[in-house]
């Protein structure tokens, strides 16, 4: 599925230009500005409530914003998106194997998967290292394992944009590693990645650059030139979310 | 459609009377109902797989409940008080778009919302029905509110043919991408999916076929047929596969079941009751076999 791809950019740049957001007269985003370059690996860093995911959706074209968000294709226009999480019942008989035929076929899941459709499933749940749990139901997954399924789906097809809302977030070991070597492997190729993530310690070994986002940019740039201790504490003050 | 019908109806009426099927299965009315079992049966069965997965199930009874005002409505405005089509189905088109429309522009739980639009138009209901007595019995009214076989005629079953293809083209064509919209909203947005277009249509689907469906099984149960089927299917399956055919198979068992044993004992009770009790039982008996295969999980393999 992941072919060896190198110079240019398969991933395009994405230029924020005096983004805002206000949503029933409460401002979520004011005046944010910084580019992702094509090709980069780009976390967006911030307190909780601080306006990333709205951030986010705004790039996806889900948020009425006001501003310009520009996204310079550079080939493909693949977008592939890891939600935080499904909201469903979790009584729900729907298979790992539903989920994932509900996401590439038009004809319904109960009837059966496309053949086409079975092997680009068992291979990007063989990436996520769940192609072993595909008849498990998604209310029995862990958090974990039901972040790796998020994380496949955004796979199919294969994406030039990739876009995190903090797929890290109550993850397991297993899946944080199994996570950060897709993720490596995205970065080889040039896609270009925007990653909601909390975990400070990833971000300055992963990113190529990180933006910290409190309505407001704080600060922008590569994890070596701003993720300062100083800026850090300025930015989280004193919550958990240390470096 | 009605070619289909023409040809069947005088083949069944030989066998029955033959002894070969129920006597009761030469009447006309009979047929009738046991058609639309046949029909209705397996689409509120798969209809109530969505019903369920999006967490609906109050929803439908609000459509029942403006079932009840749409036919008040037709009474008032001089349609035929057994099949007041015109005012039942733009009564509650309007009321579930309204709903619909005004959930996406408030921030109220979809419950409240819901029970909000439930009492309003069973207030709107509840007074025009006093204009209403005034013109018919209102006993009839208990054949909307319960179902009745006798009164399913020629053009209920016309209704039900073309709600039901248009349903089940719409199902079909769409399941995936409305159960993905109920998952994460803005997960099918960036795929491509126009959710709320999606959400309109599953209302309205959810809207004509339980029009469709208040001659057979009446305004106040119809909600019961979308989701009893459906959980009694959860109880058993692990897929999406068993859910949706389990809750085809188990609804349309209990139309046919809750038409046909009242008829051969002579019990008289409202169709639509029947048929929920003949879906409770499915109901209870899944769960026992649930709890029974949690208790012994080798019974799971069964």
């Amino acid at each position: 599925m992941l072919t060896k791809n190198e110079d240019p950019p398969r991933g395009p740049s994405i230029c924020f230009e005096m983004v805002g957001l206000c949503l029933s007269n409460i401002t979520i985003l004011q005046d944010v500005s910084f580019t992702v370059k094509a090709g980069d690996m780009h976390c967006l860093i911030g307190p909780n409530g601080g306006g990333k995911t709205s951030l986010i959706l705004s790039l996806l074209g889900q948020m009425p914003h006001t501003g310009r968000i520009e996204i310079n294709w550079t080939g493909g226009t693949t977008i592939g998106y890891v939600p935080q999480v499904l909201d469903f019942d979790r009584t729900l008989p729907v298979t790992v194997n539903n989920f994932m035929t509900m996401i590439c076929q038009n004809m319904p899941a109960f009837i059966r998967t496309r053949k086409r459709y079975k092997d680009i499933i068992n291979n990007a749940l063989r990436l996520v290292s769940m192609d072993t749990k595909g008849e498990r139901r998604l209310g029995e997954l862990s958090g974990g394992e039901m972040q790796r399924v998020l994380f496949a789906q955004a796979l199919i097809p294969f994406p030039d944009l990739l876009i995190l809302d903090e797929p890290g977030a109550g993850i397991d070991s297993v899946g944080a590693r199994v996570i950060e070597e897709i993720i490596l492997v995205l970065k080889k190729q040039k896609v270009t990645m925007v990653w909601i993530n909390h975990d400070l310690k990833q971000v300055k070994q992963m990113a190529d650059a990180v933006t910290c986002i409190h309505k407001q940019v704080l600060f922008s740039g590569t994890p070596d030139e701003v993720l300062t201790t100083e800026r850090v504490f300025q930015a989280f003050g004193t919550t958990s979310h240390g470096p | 459609m009605v070619s289909i019908y023409n040809s069947i109806m005088p083949v069944v009426q030989r066998l029955a009377e033959s002894g070969w099927l129920p006597e009761s299965f030469k009447y006309a009315f009979v047929f009738n109902s046991l058609v639309a079992a046949l029909v209705l049966g397996p689409v509120l069965g798969g209809i109530g797989t969505l019903v369920v997965t999006k967490r609906l199930a109050f929803f439908s009874q609000a459509i029942g409940n403006a079932a009840l005002t749409g036919v008040a409505i037709g009474i008032i405005l001089g349609e035929p008080y057994t099949s007041p089509y015109v005012s039942l189905f733009s009564f509650c088109i309007i009321f579930g778009m309204a709903m619909v429309f005004t959930k996406n522009r408030t921030k109220m739980t979809t419950d409240t919302l819901i029970a909000v639009f439930l009492c309003i138009s069973l207030a709107i209901g509840a007074c025009i029905l006093l204009y209403v007595t005034a013109k018919v019995n209102v006993h009839v009214l208990d054949n909307v509110l319960f179902g009745s076989i006798l009164t399913v005629n020629e053009l209920d079953l016309n209704v039900l043919f073309v709600i039901s293809f248009i349903c089940i083209f719409c199902g079909l064509g769409f399941y995936n991408r409305m159960v993905l919209s109920s998952f994460n909203p803005n997960l099918a947005r960036v795929r491509g999916i126009k959710v709320i277009f999606l959400e309109y249509l599953f209302i309205l689907m959810v809207t004509i076929i339980t029009v469709a469906s208040v001659k057979i099984i009446g305004a106040i149960l119809v909600e019961a047929l979308l989701v009893i089927p459906a959980a009694s299917a959860r109880n058993l399956s692990r897929s999406m596969r068993g859910f949706f055919f389990y809750s085809a198979t188990f609804s349309t068992l209990s139309c046919v079941i809750g038409i046909v044993i009242p008829m051969e004992l002579e019990i008289p009770v409202p169709s639509g009751g029947a048929i929920i009790l003949v879906a409770a039982f499915f109901f209870a008996v899944t769960t026992a076999i649930r709890r029974l295969r949690r208790a012994y999980p080798a019974l799971g393999k069964i």
